[in-house]
């Protein structure tokens, strides 16, 4: 009987049937792509870590005796890829003779490497001039001695006499906050500045010169051992990363036993980035989930839009004899055939997706979630045909049953109110959540455990919930009273059949009201998840430029500064703008700050200040203050901790002068508070008048220049690197390459390319609502309107009333959903904080997506709607119907 | 005036049903329907009497043979303003109440002023004001029945094909309600074709055609 059933199903239920099976799949499609996008994007953020962390591990030798030993037992770890040695020395300070003066620097330290050790960690040391072999100078150290290439530097080693050795090149260390940490220091202990004074001498020429310092004061000579893990054998979410690597860096501390100290950079990165792992987690959920919710709700409106046909169809079997047993089995074979072809269509489409994805990495496609997916599509589709089918089998009298229209009576959640509570709930929930400084994920520093406050996801969950239900309530209500809203509102389509149009749509109130729900939560997470993607977007372009300066930027340094290249730069044909920006070091008591100079006027042409990087008024206001005070200063918020700064307050700052080569004190007055700035470091810095800083420094060299694009930054970078590659020391880069190098890890996560998907999912579930809803309603009442035509309708007169229904579809999809995914988006942009940096100031609304939104729903409901259209000779077949 | 509404030479309609097997309804089928008419088609279940029905309306196309409306204008123009429909199964518009229905055929004839009223009124002449403003699915089968006959006699339409319209009552109230309908027709020469299996119906009617296999016997006004 039930492959008879079945049959008789799919030749006269095919559609409702096929609707299923589609929305099943729109679930699935979804959640799939959902979990694949996961996989793939905790594996960038675990390959994107580890890749940007220069040394893995730093073992610190406590006696150089166990130097040995301790390198075996490294060499021994499975997972070692690489272990080099480096040697540091601690110095009293250099001093070189240039035009007749003397320079002398504070102390510093010289460091050696051992043989190969460029290959194995390429990023830790980068030529500036000069050679890359042999006696290498820090570029600061020699800014402050005024050396280069082929100058003799002294070093005055302690302890001993001094030594003189001949600079072969100038370098830049990249990684010296990490190169020159203190190795075994709690960890609640301040981060120590890297030494401002570095000199890298070859193996034997540091042997000879410090063997001698190392017996006679061995407390100022450091081994340590640099260590490179075996980064494809980690595993591929950041969490279970960390777990490792610190797992496997206690092991090794166990094995020797307090020999040795390490600093565990890998797995201090990877810990760092658990916290973006879970945010990313966090923000696939929050975007993604209510997409699946609502094709789950699609699913059961298509089921429960035939629930009359079904009950009648029930109803007669019941009163031939069949148990309850036997309907739900009859139910289950018609929900087998929707859920299986709905799982199977999700999963291909999801796979065959995936494949065509350049970002998406293939491993992910084998995810054994997968299964756990294809299992949920299959519960979707049972739920949505059983439960239905046993709620009427087990609570209905068959004579009840087989009424199709019956009088409506309020429901109790109506009568409640229920919209309106849950959405007040949702508000008192976002208010808690504000009172914590939206702090939903957890990851304490130093600790495997991590968390996430997923009471944060009630406030969206109630929040949708409510506003379905509110929709619901306020559109069942207004269609069914048949007031003056809604025949003005059919109107338009009915004409003369105005009364009669709106009296037969007011009779179907609860399922108009359904269709116009669907819609609108359909329409609501295509805005919402629109309008968080483009704000998204947008922040991280600011997040982007404030790394890179602007569109590009060229970076020089005090002895090879961009500055005098600037007009050459500004008449790029891809240049709009061109502005200098001086880049100097300041000391402010005994903290080395960078010191930014600018033309408060003119910094505006090429970066964006937000308002949000200065502290207590905004960025044109600070411009303007800073450009009124020549001598005014914008420092960090630490430094007015740690000085006690009021407004108006003179501050010293220690700057290097060009004449002397000396640090000398110059008076700034404190005018304000920068939190952020282009280019500057995410510690404490210093903005100040660039023609001030010129004057009481005698030089107006401007180490930078940035340059804002008339079109695409990376066309003027490749202009720019054209004109200045003679001067290799000058480092060009555009705003696109500081996207991907960017703090916070969630770049890898692809949002644009998830979002792109749920956008079109959106957009997919928005039309399925309206036009599936609409579709399905017109399908099941085929009958009536081949009865309109039989009793003298004409084809415009039939199609008023199809015209009707898509009229309110569409309008109230649109406006209770807009307004819903308005206020959604503003719910996740201030719930998901953490994910901007900086935080946006206002949301970013793409107009044009959500003119193409309403665009594909209304033309869903047209093609319904021309579907639906009686065709001509058939009127008869459809009268037998039934 | 006594003219000739629906002319049918020749026709054949034929199905093709699920397993591929072609039926044939109606066999050479040659009649002719005057205004006034009261005509009985009568024959067992299976005959063709919808399927004739239908033709005439202009509900269903004639696989082969011709049917003319010469008495009743264009095609287009049928319905509902020439010819009333009532079907076998109950037929009305399950969202409108029974006036709404009753009220349907003037309004989709664009007399839509007053159409109401006057539906309510054809309800009472036809005993049926009570169920004005009851649903299609709160009437019993013969009350829809009744209600769909108000809806054909609404707008005054020169022909009324009523398929079975008394099927779901019982014999006294069916006798009661045909004699009001007959009433109603009776000064407006309106012509009306009955498919029927009462045969007190059917001896009511001035003609009678006997549905046999597909064939109709005596079509010929007597």
């Amino acid at each position: 009987m039930i492959l008879i059933w079945l049959r008789g199903v799919l030749t006269h239920r095919l559609f409702r049937v096929a609707g299923a099976a589609a929305g099943i799949a729109l679930a699935v499609g979804l959640l799939a792509i959902l979990t694949l996008f996961l996989a793939s994007a905790s594996a960038s953020m675990t390959e994107r870590a580890a890749s940007a962390v220069p040394i893995d591990w730093q073992v610190q030798v406590v006696s150089s005796r166990d130097t040995e030993a301790i390198g075996k037992t490294l060499a021994q770890i499975p997972k070692v890829k690489a272990v080099h040695r480096a040697r540091y020395a601690d110095i009293a300070g250099f001093q070189a003779k240039t035009g007749g003066t003397t320079q002398t620097t504070g102390p510093g330290q010289v460091v050696t490497f051992d043989e190969g050790y460029a290959s194995d960690f390429p990023a830790e040391v980068r030529v500036l001039s000069g050679g890359g072999v042999g006696v290498l100078i820090a570029q600061q150290t020699a800014a402050n001695l005024h050396v280069g290439p082929g100058d003799t530097v002294t070093i005055n080693r302690t302890g001993l006499g001094p030594a003189d050795v001949k600079v072969a090149g100038v370098v830049d260390l990249p990684d010296a906050d990490s190169l020159f940490q203190a190795v075994g220091l709690p960890p609640q202990a301040a981060p120590q500045a890297p030494p401002d004074n570095v000199l890298i001498l070859p193996g034997a020429q540091w042997e000879g010169l410090f063997s001698p310092q190392q017996q006679a004061r061995p407390d100022t000579i450091r081994q340590q051992l640099h260590v490179r893990l075996k980064h494809d054998a980690l595993p591929s979410d950041p969490v279970s990363a960390f777990t490792y690597v610190t797992g496997m860096e206690r092991n090794f501390e166990a094995k020797v036993a307090g020999k040795a100290l390490v600093a565990d950079n890998l797995g201090s990165r990877l810990g760092a980035v658990r916290e973006d792992a879970l945010y990313a987690t966090v923000l696939f959920l929050f975007l993604g989930l209510p997409g699946v919710a609502l094709a789950v709700a699609i699913t059961f409106a298509v089921t429960s839009s035939g629930a009359a046909r079904r009950r009648i169809e029930q109803s007669l079997l019941r009163v031939r004899g069949a148990a309850t047993k036997r309907i739900l089995l009859l139910s289950a074979a018609e929900a087998a055939v929707a859920a299986l072809t709905g799982v199977v269509l999700g999963l291909v489409g999801a796979v065959l997706f995936a494949r065509g994805v350049p970002s998406l990495r293939t491993a992910a496609i084998s995810d054994p979630r997968l299964l756990l997916v294809a299992l949920a599509g299959l519960l979707l589709g049972f739920a949505a045909f059983l439960l239905p089918a046993w709620w009427d089998v087990s609570r209905k009298t068959a004579g009840a049953a087989r009424r199709s229209v019956v009088r409506q009576y309020l429901p109790l959640w109506r009568r409640l109110w229920l919209g309106v509570a849950l959405i007040v709930a949702a508000a008192l929930f976002f208010w808690m959540s504000a009172s914590t400084g939206y702090q939903i994920v957890l990851a304490p520093e130093g600790v495997a455990a991590t968390s996430v406050d997923y009471k944060a996801f009630i406030v969206p969950a109630l929040f949708w919930l409510g506003v379905a239900l509110l929709t619901l309530h306020l559109c069942a209500y207004l269609i069914g009273q048949n007031g003056a809203l809604l025949r003005a509102m059919v109107a338009p389509a009915a004409g003369p059949l105005t009364t009669i149009v709106a009296a037969a749509l007011s009779k179907q109130s609860g399922r108009l009201a359904i269709g116009i729900a669907m819609t609108a939560l359909a329409v609501s997470f295509a805005v919402s998840t629109a309008i968080f993607n483009t704000t998204y977007n947008a922040q991280a372009r600011v997040d982007a430029e404030l790394m890179n300066g602007s569109d590009v930027t060229v970076s020089g340094t005090s002895d090879r500064p961009a500055g005098p290249h600037r007009a050459i730069l500004a008449s790029l044909p891809e240049a709009a703008f061109a502005e200098p920006m001086q880049h100097r070091f300041a000391y402010v008591g005994a903290d080395l700050q960078d010191l930014y100079g600018i033309d408060p006027a003119r910094i505006g042409r090429v970066t964006s200040l937000s308002d949000a990087y200065f502290s207590g008024g905004n960025a044109v206001d600070t411009m303007k203050r800073l450009a009124a005070s020549p001598d005014g200063v914008l420092v960090s918020e630490e430094t007015v901790q740690d000085f006690q700064l009021q407004q108006g307050d003179t501050i010293n700052l220690r700057l290097l002068s060009a004449k002397d080569h000396q640090y000398h004190a110059v008076p700034f007055k404190f005018i304000g508070v920068a939190r952020e700035f282009p280019t500057a470091p995410k510690d404490s810095f210093l903005v100040a008048n660039a023609t001030y800083v010129a004057r009481t420094t005698g030089t107006d060299v401007s180490e930078y220049v940035l340059l804002r694009a008339k079109g695409d930054p990376a066309m003027l970078a490749r202009e720019a690197r054209s004109v200045l590659q003679s001067y290799p020391s000058l480092k060009i880069t555009d705003v696109g390459q500081a996207a991907h190098l960017i703090g916070s890890s969630l770049t890898a996560v692809d949002l644009g390319g998830l979002t792109t998907i749920e956008l079109g999912f959106a957009v997919l579930m928005a039309a399925a609502a309206a036009g599936l809803m609409l579709a399905l309603g017109f399908v099941e009442r085929r009958r009536n309107f081949a009865i309109l035509d039989a009793i003298g309708a004409k084809p415009w007169q039939l199609a008023s009333f199809l015209w009707g229904e898509g009229i309110l579809v569409v309008a109230g999809g649109f406006v209770f959903g807009s307004v819903s995914g308005i206020v959604t988006a503003w719910m996740l942009v201030k719930l998901l904080t953490g994910v901007f940096d900086p935080p946006p100031e206002a949301l970013s609304v793409p107009w044009c997506y959500l003119f193409a939104v309403l665009c594909f729903v209304a033309g869903s409901v047209v093609a319904a709607v021309l579907l639906a259209r009686p065709s001509a000779g058939h009127d008869a077949e459809h009268l037998r119907d039934f | 005036m006594d003219e000739t509404l629906i002319a049918v030479k020749g026709l054949n309609r034929s199905f093709t049903s699920g397993n591929s097997e072609r039926v044939v309804v109606l066999r050479d089928v040659d009649c002719e329907i005057r205004s006034g008419a009261r005509i009985a088609l009568v024959g067992p279940s299976g005959s063709g009497k919808t399927t004739l029905l239908h033709i005439l309306g202009g509900l269903d196309r004639p696989t082969s043979g011709m049917v003319y409306w010469p008495g009743l204008g264009a095609f287009e123009q049928l319905r509902p303003r020439m010819i009333g429909v009532v079907f076998q199964s109950p037929s009305l518009f399950p969202a409108l109440t029974a006036a709404q229905n009753v009220a349907l055929p003037l309004i989709l004839a664009g007399e839509a002023g007053g159409a109401e009223a006057e539906a309510a009124s054809l309800l009472d002449a036809l005993g049926l004001g009570d169920l004005a403003d009851k649903l299609p699915e709160e009437l019993s089968g013969g009350q829809a029945q009744r209600v769909a006959m108000a809806r054909a006699l609404a707008i005054g339409p020169r022909l009324i094909l009523a398929d079975e319209p008394t099927g779901q009552l019982d014999s006294v109230t069916a006798q009661l309600f045909f004699d009001t309908v007959l009433e109603v027709l009776e000064g407006a020469n309106t012509a009306l074709v009955v498919a029927t299996h009462d045969n007190a119906i059917a001896q009511r009617m001035d003609t009678c055609w006997v549905m046999d296999h597909g064939h109709v016997n005596s079509p010929f006004p007597q």
